[in-house]
């Protein structure tokens, strides 16, 4: 029974590694080691050993059978890697040909623009405000210390709906609606859409700004500069120069027209700036008692700043955009440029 | 405003730099928008002597001259007659460049060398028309650039004025700030007394104000024997220089002295004044009025006019009349200098068109006390410029004395303001500076008590008393601080956040966001088919448009949207998305439209881009209608609805419908469809185009407050698929509203997954494929469940639509 043994283990040995496949290997296995296989035939004529015997042959049984195993299995292994290898030296596909594109759209520049700066006022502690855009001339001009006949109506050409409604030539209409609205501390920003009777090539007849105020107790001069400051370098960089000076604007006193150093060419001086260094991007000042009085603040209480900003133009700095009349054409190959 | 550099050091003696006063100008408040070297470019072109003129011997209008300069003499061939040998002229050397790119260069004209060109004075700039060349005067040194031998060399600087500073539409206004900022001393002209022996003038002529209300105070001088001829070079380059033309010595000194002190006079030719006299008044209603530039006006009673005896003379602080202006042979002249009401002036600016010098001073506030320096300046001039005579004394009629403002500034306010930490004596400092008198209160120690000079008209509350301390302290100077305000809740922005995450969805859907003007064109209904009762037509209307065609506010986003199409597919960008969320303004009872935001996409081209791997099938109303279901979906929509009721005329009758939504479907909250061909024709498009408008609000309110999470089935699922055959016209909205209503228990959900009609189907029927998806929350479904279920839907649907199992 020994030599049986021996016999066998040689010739499955050999089957096996003479198998070049993995059902051949799985057959050999089986042929030799399964239910109905050689090692359980030879087993069967273990009843017929001595005592001492068959704990002898049992051993070298489980030997034989321990060892086929794992002769089959590195042989397995081996057939399997053998197999891959092959499979994956087959395989190919041009990895340079283009992938399928989920299609994305985009947002109309203007409105990237106003999430950026919303979210940026956001994070200082400013909610939205909305207005409509047809607008009641109280809103508009009386309210915000602009009397008919005063000269400074000239500043902004206005188109009218009736003798007393408008289209809003700014937003700061919303500022006089969220102060009759709400009572102090007050911080707002009002996007919005905006009119002038003006239209040539850097002047559209519709664009739009962004309004933000500020009302409580104690707040300064020194706090618009500060505010107005974090925004700017937020959204345009820190190393960017600030700077506040004189202006007028009959909502506001002291005023200031907020300048930032060209983003074009770096303060240098080049078209674009005209040669100053410097690019008017907002107007801005301390809320004018006259208008507290029209919403009933008491301006000996309270204070605040309100500031304003062309949209398009902090887009056109932004993205470098060189003509204004481009975001109202809509083509697909301007607005296809504006990731998210 | 235009002011010059040499100007402004008549007034106030400093020290900087072109760029360095611009940007001290700007700092100040009184922006510079551009600053010009007069005579730049031009430093080529130098002072020569004519050594002698002959005639070209090829041409009888050429000249050929020896012209020397300091060091060299050259040969020049001139086209000009009016020079002579001996002259000096005005040499372009060769090698130079004039302005305009202009380079001299050596050439031969007719044979002859000419090494230079000699110019006149339009080619320097110094006049608009001139004939012949410049011959200056003598004693200039050869050789000198032309500009600094004429003393010419000077800075232009263009300031643009915020109209609350009406004192500084002057040289002697903006010199003031200039001093304030150098802190040198301002020096106003001097007048000196005038002494006539002959007649007073009382005697002669007669001021009287019948209307004190828009003429509080009216002076006049009289002036005899004026000579009117061109002014000298002197003046003429002035005012050139700030952008004026020169008309006569006379017109000319009342400019200057305009210019000069801000304040505007008007000359009248003192013997064409009917009665010579002066009346004041307002006009009659109708009057038509001839202004010196030959416009008629038709007047009307809010007018103030000067008159004579007869007539109107002049639009008082507007224009001067053509009946009483001065003229080549007039000798006499009555000087005016008045002080008329801001608002009369501005009215009648307005009405009559005419903006002029005057009218844009007088309407912001002229200085009362400017009133008599002006006209003693003026009549100083014209009787040094023309050797007229000027009589002693002036009429001032003054009926309406205005006195000075007194304020009250406190430094505690100022401070707290501003965010500075100024003493008393800075305020007192710094206001001081551009001429305010102050005294110290009597009722406190931390104020002063501010007399405000009569130009400063922007000078009314204690505000604006502060913004001049920050501004002549310097707004640079102000430190920057951060806010120190309570923390307050935010206000409601539930319906602006809606429309941001809208907005969010569609653009994930690979729509790209445009904006369309507002305005649109009262007849853009005519080309969508729209009947002549719908409401879009009677769109709110703009009293002052710029054009017919944005002459309305839309009511619709469509239009737009379809010119847009038609742009990009006229660029050959033929497979768009787009999409514009904005407000529509409906007509109201009232005039004033209400505002509704609406949301339109539209579809057309090819439904993926051109590639490889990519499918070439053209977009069909499907995909636009998946777009908005995916809205819906994504906002919690109550029942969408979509109701085939050909709801708009310029969408196709059988490929349109309404959108229904809300508990009941009972709102509509919007259309979708393919566009009419007639209206595709109208807009000349030549492809197919889906389109949806939604009223965003609407969709709004039918749309889930919150999220709410619904348990998870731990059990697995079993489906059943069925073909059913149906009659053609039996819809898929049908066959899904029977099986909603068997209220199968376990069913988990209905997908349509195949629709088919034609061979193997009998005529007038189709097949729709469902798969009923079964799943209970708490156990295994057994495979009798499912099918009793299934066969209850089945049921169901053959008793209420006739369907048979395929």
């Amino acid at each position: 029974m020994e030599q049986q043994l021996e016999v066998m283990l040689r010739e499955a040995h050999q089957a096996m590694l003479d198998a070049d496949n993995e059902a051949d290997l799985q057959n050999i296995r089986v042929q030799y080691l399964g239910k109905k296989g050689r090692l359980t035939a030879i087993m069967k004529d273990m009843g017929k050993l001595s005592a001492e015997q068959r704990p002898i042959v049992g051993a070298i049984a489980n030997k034989v059978k321990d060892e086929l195993s794992e002769v089959f299995e590195t042989r397995m292994r081996a057939l399997k890697q053998q197999h891959m290898a092959k499979r994956l030296e087959q395989e190919r596909i041009d990895v340079t040909l283009p992938g399928r594109h989920q299609k994305i759209g985009t947002k109309h520049p203007v409105t990237l623009i106003t999430e950026e700066l919303v979210q940026i006022f956001s994070y200082l502690g400013f909610s939205v405000a909305e207005g409509p855009e047809i607008e009641e001339d109280f809103y508009n001009f009386e309210a915000l210390n602009l009397p008919k006949d005063h000269p400074a109506r000239d500043m902004q050409d206005t188109f009218y709906i009736s003798d007393n409604e408008v289209l809003r030539t700014h937003t700061s209409p919303v500022q006089i609606r969220s102060m009759l609205k709400h009572q102090p501390p007050l911080r707002i920003i009002a996007p919005g859409t905006v009119y002038r009777r003006d239209s040539d090539i850097t002047h559209s007849p519709m664009f739009h700004q962004i309004e933000g105020f500020m009302v409580d107790e104690n707040i300064t001069f020194g706090d618009l500069k500060g505010i107005l400051t974090a925004f700017i370098t937020e959204c345009f960089g820190k190393n960017v120069g600030v700077r506040f000076r004189p202006s007028f604007f009959p909502f506001t006193e002291p005023s200031a027209e907020v300048d930032m150093q060209c983003v074009i060419c770096g303060g240098n001086g080049c078209r674009v700036c005209k040669n100053s260094g410097w690019l008017e991007i907002l107007g801005s000042g301390m809320i004018d008692p006259e208008v507290f009085a029209s919403v009933n603040y008491s301006s000996e209480k309270y204070s605040g700043f309100a500031f304003g900003m062309g949209l398009e133009r902090i887009a056109m700095l932004k993205y470098g955009v060189n003509d204004l009349r481009l975001f109202f054409e809509n083509d697909v190959r301007f607005l296809r440029q504006f990731h998210a | 405003m235009i002011v010059t550099h040499k100007w402004l050091r008549e007034f106030v003696d400093f020290d900087l730099s072109a760029a360095e006063l611009s940007h001290r100008l700007t700092m100040a408040g009184l922006e510079v928008d551009s600053m010009e070297e007069i005579g730049a470019g031009f430093d080529s072109v130098v002072v020569a002597r004519l050594d002698s003129v002959e005639l070209h011997p090829q041409a009888n209008r050429l000249t050929i001259c020896q012209v020397c300069t300091d060091t060299e003499v050259v040969q020049v061939v001139c086209g000009a007659a009016n020079h002579k040998s001996g002259d000096l002229v005005a040499l372009a050397q060769v090698g130079s460049v004039l302005p305009g790119d202009f380079k001299i260069k050596k050439s031969k004209i007719r044979g002859m060398e000419s090494r230079g060109m000699l110019c006149s004075e339009k080619e320097l700039g110094l006049a608009e028309e001139s004939e012949g060349i410049l011959i200056l005067p003598a004693g200039l040194n050869l050789g000198t650039p032309i500009f600094e031998a004429l003393d010419l060399k000077d800075v232009r600087y263009e300031i643009g004025l915020t109209p609350n500073r009406a004192d500084c539409l002057s040289v002697l206004g903006v010199a003031r700030e200039v001093a304030a900022f150098t802190g040198e001393s301002l020096q106003t002209p001097q007048v000196p007394a005038f002494t006539s022996a002959s007649d007073g003038i009382e005697d002669l002529t007669s001021v009287s104000i019948e209307t004190t209300d828009g003429c509080p105070r009216y002076m006049a001088r009289l002036i005899r024997g004026v000579e009117v001829a061109p002014s000298p070079d002197w003046l003429v380059h002035r005012l050139e220089a700030v952008g004026m033309r020169s008309i006569n010595n006379i017109v000319d000194v009342t400019n200057y002295v305009l210019m000069e002190l801000g304040h505007p006079l008007h000359a009248f030719d003192f013997n064409r004044l009917a009665g010579k006299k002066i009346i004041v008044k307002r006009a009659s209603d109708g009057f038509n009025f001839t202004t010196l530039d030959g416009q008629v006006h038709e007047l009307c009673s809010e007018d103030v006019v000067v008159c004579d005896a007869d007539q109107p003379v002049a639009l008082a602080g507007v224009m001067g009349g053509e009946n009483s202006e001065v003229q080549d042979d007039t000798v006499d002249i009555l000087l005016e200098s008045a002080y008329f009401d801001p608002r009369s002036i501005r009215r009648t600016s307005k009405k009559t068109g005419i903006h002029s010098e005057a009218s844009h001073r007088f309407e912001r506030g002229a200085d009362m006390d400017m009133v008599p320096l002006a006209l003693d300046r003026a009549a100083d001039l014209i009787r040094q410029i023309t050797g007229a005579t000027v009589l002693e004394k002036a009429i001032d009629t003054y009926p309406r004395v205005v006195e000075k403002r007194e304020i009250t500034i406190t430094r505690t306010r100022t401070n707290a303001l501003l965010g500075l930490y100024l003493s008393l004596a800075d305020i007192d400092r710094l206001l001081n500076s551009i001429g305010l008198h102050t005294r110290p209160s009597v009722a406190s120690t931390d104020a002063l008590c501010v007399t405000v000079p009569l130009a400063r008209h922007d000078l009314e509350r204690e505000v604006d008393l502060i913004e001049e301390v920050a501004r002549l302290n310097g707004y640079d100077n102000v430190p920057v601080t951060m806010p120190v305000s309570r923390v307050v809740p935010p206000i409601d922005t539930r319906s602006i956040d809606f429309v941001t995450n809208l907005r969010d969805v569609v653009v994930s859907q690979g729509m790209r966001e445009i904006i369309n003007y507002s305005f649109e064109s009262s007849k853009v209904y005519d080309n969508l088919l729209l009947s002549p009762e719908d409401r879009r037509r009677n769109q709110v209307a703009l009293l002052n448009p710029l054009n017919e065609e944005q002459s309305v506010m839309r009511t619709s986003l469509v239009p737009a949207m379809l010119e847009t199409l038609g742009r990009n597919l006229a660029y050959k960008s033929s497979d768009l998305g787009l999409f514009e969320l904005r407000p529509v303004f409906m007509p109201q009872d009232g005039a004033q439209g209400e505002e509704r935001k609406h949301l339109c996409v539209a579809l057309t081209g090819k439904r993926e881009r051109l590639g490889w791997a990519h499918s070439a099938a053209d977009v069909d109303f499907y995909d636009l209608k998946g777009l908005l279901e995916v809205l819906f979906e994504q906002f919690g929509v109550e029942k969408p609805t979509f109701n085939p009721d050909a709801p708009e005329a310029y969408l196709h009758p059988g490929k349109s419908c309404s959108i229904f939504a809300g508990t009941c479907a009972q709102d509509k909250v919007g259309v979708i469809g393919e566009l009419h061909p007639q209206v595709l024709d109208n807009y000349s498009i030549d492809q197919p185009v889906y389109i949806a408008e939604l009223d965003v609000m609407a969709l709004f309110h039918c749309s889930a407050e919150s999220k709410r999470f619904e348990p998870i089935s731990r059990f697995p699922d079993s489906y059943r698929d069925s073909a059913f055959l149906v009659a053609e016209d039996v819809s898929a909205q049908q066959m899904l509203e029977v099986i909603d209503k068997v209220k199968v228990k376990y069913l988990e959900d209905v997908i349509l997954f195949d629709i088919y009609a034609g061979k193997g189907i009998p005529e007038g029927m189709k097949s729709l494929a469902l798969r009923m998806r079964y799943r209970s929350a708490d156990k295994t479904l057994a495979d009798e469940e499912v099918n009793a279920m299934h066969a209850k839907i089945v049921k169901a649907l053959h008793k209420n639509l006739g369907a048979e199992i395929r």
